[in-house]
């Protein structure tokens, strides 16, 4: 009954925030952590047939965490996630007690959690997850998170402390995950993708793990899907990609081949730790939609527009390739915040490939906080040999005109694709449906 | 060695080479590579880099490579070297655990952690040098000391620097500069790139002058970081 103060507390806390008009994603978890800092060790023993599964990995947490929510769902489960933005301990706490009755019980079947990087080891010390998806990792908001190997060796530690049946659905693809997971002695699978079916690309600057994470030795890489993700062997100490499931006979509702790992990592964890079989899995993910500013289609003043998140190298590449692979020659706003949500540093932006982009574009518009750094990011990006002679870009600071403006010169049967980091796609979100989400 | 979109510098170089129509090879050094390659080169840059990968760098550093990159520093061949890189070149580098890792020792420098519960220094930076105010991001953990303070590339306006105490920001030694900008830093300090194409050219055809670039971009997302002070 230790429990029932913490529990009160966050309900109480979660009521009052409500009202007062506040979101009340993370303050009754913090409050009741304030209270009780083992709150959610307790409340996760006391639901023991709850299934808690954790999802970590630099991009895709959202819509692989939608996945396989929905699909939990159609099979008759009942299913809660936390709420959108609210990944580290606080937000799962929160998350917990508005699930839960006021004597701590939960009378749910599933809980599925997105989790940040860098809050996966306290999560795994507090919440006994039933299985634990890791999607992939790569260099992201370093400002915050220092380098991606500490980000590594934290998740390795971690995972070195769970009990042995714990369900590790891993990326194979990944040097450095696959490593980390086959030594971690967890009951682990992994998904990647046939590397007959996967483009062979070459190697981009988005790049983080492309040393043996065993010996240190420079990988060979027979094919390369994208960013370090692929077939790697090491050639002193043979160390290579463990067996890999993929369900290629699913379907792939979202834009973008990248979207496969998403689908394969949801679809390993749903058959090896749920027993759903893969006809049913490919009847929900026909009706799957994703979540929202990643990949979603909204009218705006009678035309359409396709907002993609777009937050970090690897992500930001991969949004190209997808709006590239669409249409030939795309309309596109490209929105730079530096707010903390999307990482004070911007020079990350110089790890990515905008220059077949710049080179196909029908027109580019830059917008957002730090506009000029993706304006001189694009001048670098033209093939042009004379200097800014004929840029086919136009520079709006102010969102609401830079999205006005594109937007009355676009065709009416064409698309504008905005691709955005975090606070710029809420933002961009909020102008273009009138509401803001968070 | 490329972290923190250093690759940005490289980009910046060779455009602003082909915008006056100078022709530019660029060699990539991997681990592995052959001095004579090194020897050939006319301006050098080396970025920053993870811990990890800054040892498998480290420990393929020859004492033949050490002993030419040494001699091309004091010859003049201009060059920019970015955090780990400009650690790198210096006598050592204390980790946080105390355990001292000697650098290639060109530059009369030395780095130490203060140990685990230091905070990293982040943020954006100004400084101000003779090549007008250098502005990037700085994200580091070790505290760089340059013995003769007067080499220091800049002093600190806003941000830590060197090492957030005595405001001097990297180091400018003979054509060679060490810095712990990123941003990255030859984009938005279009006057420092500039530097090292000239010195570059100086060192191989004598006194040249180069054609001016319209560098209004350049100013506008300048402006983002120094507004911000």
């Amino acid at each position: 009954m230790t429990q029932l103060p913490s529990i009160l507390m966050g309900k109480t806390v979660s009521l009052v925030s409500r009202l007062s008009g506040r979101s009340g994603s993370t303050w009754p978890g913090h409050a009741a952590l304030n209270l009780d800092p083992n709150f959610v060790k307790r409340i996760s023993k006391k639901n023991p047939r709850l299934k808690i599964v954790l999802i970590a990995g630099t991009n895709g947490k959202t819509t692989t965490s939608k996945m396989i929510s929905e699909i939990l769902e159609k099979q008759g489960l009942k299913v809660f996630s936390n709420q959108e933005g609210a990944n580290l301990l606080n937000g799962v706490a929160s998350s917990l007690i508005s699930h839960s009755n006021v004597l701590g019980k939960i009378k749910y079947d599933a809980a599925v959690f997105e989790i940040d990087e860098n809050s996966l080891p306290i999560v795994l010390e507090n919440a006994k997850p039933f299985a634990i998806i890791l999607l992939n990792l790569f260099r992201d908001q370093l400002d915050r998170y220092g380098e991606v190997n500490i980000i590594a060796e934290k998740w390795q530690k971690a995972l070195k402390d769970l009990p042995k049946e714990t369900l590790l659905i891993s990326n194979g693809d990944d040097p450095m995950l696959s490593y980390i997971s086959t030594k971690s002695g967890l009951d682990s699978f992994h998904f990647g993708l046939p590397k007959d079916k996967a483009p062979n690309s070459k190697q981009t600057s988005d790049v983080d793990f492309l040393y043996c994470p065993n010996c240190s030795e420079k990988l060979e890489f027979e094919n390369i899907i994208y960013s370090h993700l692929g077939k790697f062997k090491c050639p002193k100490c043979n160390f290579t990609n463990p067996l890999i499931y993929s369900f290629d006979t699913l379907p792939n509702p979202l834009l973008g081949e990248y979207n496969r790992y998403n689908i394969n990592a949801a679809a390993l964890l749903l058959t090896e730790g749920f027993g759903i079989g893969l006809d049913a899995i490919e009847k929900s993910l026909r009706d799957f939609t994703p979540a929202f500013g990643r990949q979603e289609n909204i009218r705006y003043k009678n035309k359409n527009i396709f907002l993609m998140l777009s937050k970090n190298p690897a992500s930001f590449n991969q949004s190209i390739e997808a709006v590239l692979s669409k249409e030939k020659f795309p309309s596109v706003l490209l929105v730079l915040n530096d707010r903390i949500p999307d990482g004070r540093d911007v020079s990350w932006i110089w790890d990515v490939n905008f220059e077949e982009l710049a080179e196909k574009a029908k027109s580019i518009t830059v917008s957002g906080d730090r506009t000029y750094d993706m304006a001189l990011r694009l001048k670098y990006a033209s093939s042009s040999k004379s200097q800014i002679s004929n840029l086919k870009f136009q520079i709006k600071q102010n969102l609401e005109q830079a999205i006005n403006g594109t937007i009355s010169r676009l065709p009416s049967n064409k698309t504008l694709y905005i691709l955005a980091t975090y606070s710029a796609m809420l933002e961009t979100r909020k102008i273009l449906t009138g509401k803001s989400i968070l | 060695m490329n972290t923190y979109g250093d690759r940005g510098n490289i980009l910046a170089l060779q455009k602003r080479c082909e915008w006056r129509n100078i022709g530019v090879e660029i060699k990539r050094l991997n681990v592995g590579f052959n001095p004579k390659h090194l020897a050939l080169c006319n301006l050098l840059f080396m970025g920053g880099a993870q811990d990890t990968q800054q040892m498998i760098v480290s420990r393929d550093f020859s004492t033949t490579n050490i002993t030419l990159l040494k001699q091309l520093v004091e010859t003049n061949t201009p060059g920019l070297y970015i955090c780990g890189a400009y650690q790198f070149l210096g006598q050592y580098y204390k980790e946080a655990n105390g355990n001292k890792i000697p650098g290639l020792g060109i530059l009369d420098l030395h780095t130490e952690h203060p140990g685990e519960n230091a905070e990293r220094l982040i943020g954006n930076i100004i400084a101000d040098s003779p090549l007008g105010k250098l502005v990037g991001f700085e994200n580091h953990g070790g505290r760089t000391y340059i013995s003769d303070k007067k080499l220091a590339l800049g002093k600190v306006l806003k941000g830590f620097g060197n090492n957030g105490k005595d405001k001097t920001e990297g180091i400018k030694y003979k054509n060679s500069i060490g810095t712990y900008l990123h941003g990255p830093a030859l984009p938005k300090n279009p006057k420092l790139a500039d530097f090292l194409i000239q010195k570059a050219l100086e060192k191989k055809y004598g006194k040249i002058k180069l054609k001016t670039l319209d560098d209004s971009l350049e100013q506008k997302a300048r402006e983002a970081v120094l507004k911000d002070r």
